[in-house]
């Protein structure tokens, strides 16, 4: 029995087409995984089963039933709940509130706050959650909150349950108890719908897969035991790229950076202590670490944009000290975590963006007066070797893609040959495509012999690129090691600070 | 002991006369936030109130009707700004300003119309004496303390008790996921400030027909503003409002109080906005609105 079917879903955003004629169809009791890139229509596709979106053609049906579902409220009737990838809550409430808003118990006038409370603990016991029924959601980790958004689901009788890249925000521990929840999930009988890209999760947790590129259902239904997870990065990017493939660091040299004893506190609260790093001449020294560990204030200190409490920082031995700017003409890159608060100024135009932070430099002014031609001639020839596909440079930069947005960024610190590159979070929400070429510039950059500090959340690029892995912790390095010493789980142990601190 | 009967009683039964329509302006103001809306356009609503019920106690003579006027009154102004704000989206302080402005030249206008005078109306049928009896304070006021007091019990119940509270307040948390768990995000904010309206409304009336029995031009004077800043300090608890709003009110008082004793008058009229400014200075910078103001259901 088919739980949902879409039968040629069809969905324009003005003249572009999001979706084309997309079958998709999921069995009861199954967990299916929907595969695609950012941008191939996978939250579109869902959002339009979930009544969040109209589409412009096409049918649903539901256990058979064609259904017309116009609005959340209308889908969750049927069944239908969604848990999505930036979750839904509201911090200041519990969890009991969150849950049951839009469904109180009600007693004459008043919610029954008691027997809601009953009745959500009642929930969280049978599904083994682990969570207080009493507890405001702002003092919930994140795995704990997915959690919330999944009793929400479950409490309005939810029997096809949509997740919208649940895996993202998790360590590789809470990874393994989203799937252990969602077996006992599929052992009660509910379908369940994974919005993914990444493949290994999709191996590990689906029966049945579909891949979706740019808007066109390649390939439905497939059993995900029959399929090697190369050809489902074949279909869904629609060329080879290899992930998986690196090279270490032939020569490593003299340390380049040093940072001793670095302390700060943010409006009193101790944000990093005590961290010390060092990174040498052809070396990437990865920093894993879960979001909110003092990653967001090293990479301001590591760039000159927030002066620390106290530290020693050494460049080639030297001690250096200085603002943003100082950092910058001192050949410290800086690749930042957030492209568009720190990265870009995205109404201005590519020709100024990529100069942006040089543009003081004689080659694009003269006696502050902006070099026009001479700037417009860099910009074509950084748009064509970094392959940022945009219409000419004048374009702004808000009218890119993300994947296009960083290529910018990237241009930008490589033109300027740094010796020294903080890279943060150098590929988030980029795409497939764009991660593979990020990825080979930094190892280029790399080989040429100059020192990187690539501070990530994905577990998987840290891995991938670093020749030395440290993990930060509670604003301290607890850990630091060669490369292939952790396995996964180890340093996602490590990353909550479940292990006691090695470093060799 | 005399001193206390002279000056103090007096001067706090004058507070929570004056502090009254304060009250139910940001009582109103507390659903209209809680529901996402910043309240800015209280005071337009406060003097279109007002003018309302003059206008209707004016043509039927009953005081009654004059209030049910303000009420409607103050809804019509929160129903253009639900509409810009809900509807079109328009940047709440920007729709609160503009209507603030529309309300006192329209009112004026209309007094040009009505009575052919743009700075007063004639005198019209308006809440006659106090309660009186031999409680102290409590003599001072008139019937509208019990409504009042009704409108503060109430909101609180609604707010915090009920069904429609806790959905009126995920709305204002997090209209997003309202709208995802099924919420009708727009019938909510719409009913936050029609709410709002009323409330605001009814205490402009409260100035025009219980305080004085007529409508003079720019009479909210600002209170409007003061009831946005109550409704901030007041964390948009309707118990909390009250505390707040007897603070002002009591500066507004001892301000009457003062005049005639020897010191400048404009200096004493300050009063009750100085302490405006220093509230929003000191007193408001660690309280949290709700974090969903001014967002929308699809950004």
């Amino acid at each position: 029995m088919e739980a949902v079917q879409m039968r040629s879903i069809t969905k324009w955003f003005g003249s572009l087409c999001a979706l084309d004629h997309v079958d998709f169809s999921v069995r009861e009791g199954e967990i299916h995984s929907l595969l695609g890139e950012n941008g191939a229509g996978k939250s579109t596709l869902m959002n339009v089963l979930y009544g969040m979106l109209p589409c412009d053609e096409g049918e649903v049906l539901i256990h058979g039933k064609p259904a017309q579902i116009r609005h959340p409220s209308q889908a969750i009737e049927l069944g239908i709940g969604m848990v999505h990838q930036h979750f839904m809550l509201t911090p200041v409430m519990t969890v009991t509130e969150n849950v049951i808003v839009g469904g109180e118990p009600v007693n004459g006038p008043f919610v029954d706050y008691r027997s809601a409370v009953r009745q959500v603990q009642e929930m969280i016991d049978r599904y083994h959650f682990g969570i207080d029924a009493n507890t405001k959601v702002q003092n919930l980790s994140v795995g704990e909150q997915q959690r919330v958004e999944i009793l929400k689901a479950l409490y309005r009788g939810a029997n096809i349950l949509i997740l919208d890249e649940p895996t993202a925000v998790l360590t590789p521990q809470e990874v393994q108890e989203l799937f252990a929840v969602l077996r006992d999930l599929k052992a009660a009988g509910k379908s369940i719908i994974i919005i993914t890209h990444k493949l290994k999760e999709t191996a590990a947790i689906a029966d049945r897969v579909s891949v979706l590129r740019s808007g066109k259902m390649i390939d439905s239904g497939l059993e995900a035991s029959r399929c090697s997870v190369n050809d489902l990065a074949l279909m869904m990017v629609g060329r080879k790229v290899d992930l998986t493939f690196t090279r270490r660091s032939q020569c490593v040299g003299q340390v380049a950076f040093e940072v001793q004893n670095l302390n700060l506190a943010v409006k009193g609260v101790p944000v990093l202590k005590n961290l010390s790093l060092k990174v040498r001449k052809g070396q990437i020294l990865g920093i894993a670490g879960i979001e909110g560990n003092g990653q967001t204030e090293l990479i301001e200190v590591l760039t000159g944009l927030r002066r620390p409490d106290s530290a020693v920082i050494l460049k080639d031995g030297k001690p250096f000290s200085g603002n943003a700017s100082d950092f910058l003409t001192a050949g410290v890159g800086h690749i930042p975590e957030d492209r568009l608060s720190r990265g870009l100024v995205t109404p201005m135009s590519i020709e100024d963006n990529v100069i942006l932070g040089y543009h003081r430099r004689p080659r694009f002014a003269g006696k502050g007066i902006r070099r026009s031609a001479d700037i417009r001639a860099f910009a074509d020839e950084k748009l064509a070797e970094f392959q940022i596909k945009a219409e000419t440079v004048q374009t702004p930069c808000s009218a890119l893609s993300g994947g296009n947005q960083q290529k910018v960024i990237v241009a930008r610190v490589f033109s300027e040959d740094p010796d020294i590159l903080i890279a943060a979070q150098p590929t988030r929400g980029v795409d497939v495509g764009a991660q593979e070429f990020i990825h080979n510039r930094l190892l280029d950059l790399r080989d040429e012999g100059k020192a990187i500090v690539l501070i990530s959340a994905d577990l998987d690029e840290v891995r991938r690129l670093s020749d030395r892995v440290a993990v930060i912790y509670d604003g301290r390095i607890v850990a630091e090691n060669d490369h292939d010493v952790w396995d996964e789980m180890e340093l996602g142990l490590l990353m909550t600070g479940g292990k006691g601190g090695v470093t060799a | 002991m005399s001193v206390l009967i002279t000056y103090l009683i007096p001067i706090l039964g004058s507070t929570v006369y004056t502090a009254t329509p304060l009250i139910f302006a940001s009582v109103g103001g507390a659903y209209s936030v809680r529901g996402g809306v910043m309240a800015l356009g209280l005071e337009s609503m406060m003097m279109c109130g007002a003018f309302c019920g003059v206008v209707g106690s004016y043509y039927t003579g009953s005081v009654a009707i004059g209030f049910l006027s303000g009420i409607l009154g103050g809804m019509l102004i929160a129903l253009l700004h639900a509409i810009l704000c809900v509807n079109f989206r328009v940047n709440q302080v920007i729709s609160g300003v503009g209507l603030n402005l529309l309300a006192t030249a329209m009112t004026t206008l209309l007094m040009q119309v009505i009575w052919g005078n743009k700075g007063t109306s004639e005198m019209v049928a308006s809440v006659e004496g106090t309660l009186g009896g031999p409680i102290p304070i409590l003599n001072a006021q008139s019937f509208n303390f019990f409504v009042m007091v009704a409108v503060v019990a109430l909101g609180w119940v609604l707010l915090f008790k009920t069904r429609y509270g806790l959905r009126l307040r995920m709305v204002g948390e997090n209209p997003k996921a309202a709208s995802a768990v099924g919420l009708k995000v727009h019938a909510l904010k719409y009913s936050g400030v029609l709410i709002c309206g009323a409330l605001a409304g009814y205490g402009g009336a409260f100035l025009s027909l219980d305080q004085l029995n007529m409508f003079v031009r720019g009479m909210t004077a600002g209170r409007g503003y003061i009831a946005v800043a109550i409704t901030i300090l007041g964390r948009y608890n309707p118990v909390n409002i009250v505390l707040s709003a007897l603070l002002f009110g009591f500066c507004d008082a001892v301000q009457i109080y003062l005049q005639g004793q020897g010191i400048p008058a404009q200096l004493i009229q300050m009063l009750p906005y100085a302490a405006t400014l220093i509230v929003l200075a000191v007193g408001v910078r660690r309280i949290q609105p709700p974090a969903g103001v001014g967002q929308h259901e699809s950004d």
